[in-house]
């Protein structure tokens, strides 16, 4: 009896002492706007279709808006440089309102704005906080995209898909 | 005729050697099994030394104190109140701090496991096994908790005070308790934790709950108490021997 019990003590120790959490955040903080490229075409019955396509040679910057001279200045990162997308993943500006993107493909450019509100979301002590965003609206010049179209307004971790750029 | 003489006289015989035995066996003695003592066997008081040598093992920044009295029923039922502070000061990976004082409450039973033999002496050193509820009203702080743009640029400290948290919880308990010298008792009990109340998504939540420890859904708990046991203590009546048909016609 006594044997068996100082066995259970002694494995009730190293059971405690093993069970000490560390500090690491296992959960993905990573909130971008997800978009997808679709090609609009008209088949041999004349009827509008629209197919998930590829664009080629697509670079993607951000663009910032300079207060003092009014014009947009590009953000000194490329998101994407000139290499073939179907989707793309936008990170959202935590601290405006709106986020604007270049978005070029070959020689053509497009300027797109995603007016959008934050939301700060707390995950934990090891994550800390990270800032979701609800699409409000979005514009875009249509040079070479035709049109636009939100599928889902809620940007968070799950790479959902949030706008269409139709071409 | 003589022949059924014969038969009804043996009848008879046996009947009366059936009656004889079953009489004998009426008047044997039986063993009433002691029915020890009253259901009030006093209380003991205790104090939790090992939460100090827990809180040092599991991450030095946090810190609990409890104390607890425990009622004895019958030498097998241990009603049980535990009333503790905690508390934390952490500072995670990323210098987010966490700050919290509080208390806590548990509420439960311990059951003696140890089954004792007939006649033998009860014995105070237990094996006991038991559940309790506990529960924890507090309020703490969460500091400098950092909001960054990786691509556009800047970053905001965030500072949540004040916050409010309500949880409650259940503990499985198994533990050991020997009287080291009279009315003196030390034991240890282990401590399986588990959430009742869960956190909302959205809301700010505590990394440590007083009493519970870190907000993990599921802990594990070791005290190692010491006690001292007021009032009497296993009253003690030795099995009767007694005659059933005695007591019958009494």
């Amino acid at each position: 009896m006594n044997k068996s019990i100082f066995i259970v003590f002694i494995v009730s120790i190293l059971l405690i002492v093993s069970c000490a959490t560390d500090d690491t955040c296992t959960q993905t903080k990573y909130v971008t706007l997800t978009a997808d490229f679709f090609h609009v075409y008209y088949n041999d019955t004349t009827q509008l279709k629209a197919i998930y396509a590829l664009s080629d040679s697509l670079t993607v910057q951000g663009l910032r808006l300079d207060t003092l001279t009014g014009k947009y200045t590009p953000v000194d990162s490329i998101l994407y440089n000139n290499s073939p997308q179907s989707t793309i993943n936008l990170p959202l500006n935590n601290f405006s309102t709106h986020s604007t993107f270049k978005l070029k493909f070959k020689t053509i450019s497009d300027t797109m704005t995603i007016y959008h509100t934050n939301l700060n979301d707390y995950l934990s002590l090891e994550c800390g906080c990270i800032v979701l965003h609800k699409i409000d609206t979005v514009t875009i010049t249509r040079h070479f995209i035709d049109s636009v179209r939100i599928t889902n307004h809620d940007v968070n971790t799950i790479n959902a898909e949030n706008i269409r750029l139709y071409k | 005729m003589r022949r059924i003489f014969v038969y009804i006289s043996s009848i008879l015989l046996c009947l009366l050697f059936i009656t004889a035995s079953a009489q004998k066996k009426k008047n044997k003695p039986i063993v009433v099994p002691p029915d020890s003592t009253v259901w009030l066997n006093g209380f003991s008081v205790q104090a939790d030394i090992g939460s100090l040598i827990t809180s040092t093992l599991m991450s030095g920044d946090s810190y609990s104190s409890e104390a607890s009295i425990q009622m004895d029923l019958k030498h097998k039922i241990f009603p049980t109140f535990e009333l503790g502070v905690a508390g934390a000061n952490h500072l995670s990976n990323d210098n987010i701090g966490f700050k919290t004082n509080g208390t806590f409450e548990r509420f439960g039973v311990d059951f003696n496991l140890r089954k004792r033999k007939i006649d033998s002496k009860p014995t105070n050193n237990l094996f006991i096994a038991g559940l309790r509820i506990g529960m924890s009203h507090f309020n703490y702080n969460v500091t400098n908790v950092l909001i960054t743009d990786d691509y556009w640029g800047g970053s905001v400290p965030l500072n949540y005070m004040n916050q409010t948290s309500s949880k409650i919880w259940y503990e499985i308990v198994v533990g050991v308790q020997v009287e080291v010298l009279k009315n003196v008792f030390m034991g240890w009990t282990i401590r399986n934790k588990n959430l009742i109340s869960q956190d909302i998504p959205g809301v700010i939540a505590p990394w440590y709950i007083p009493g519970f420890g870190q907000n993990n859904g599921a802990n594990w708990g070791f005290n190692y108490t010491l006690g001292y046991h007021f009032g009497p203590k296993n009253k003690f009546i030795k099995s009767k021997k007694i005659l059933l048909n005695q007591k019958t016609t009494k």
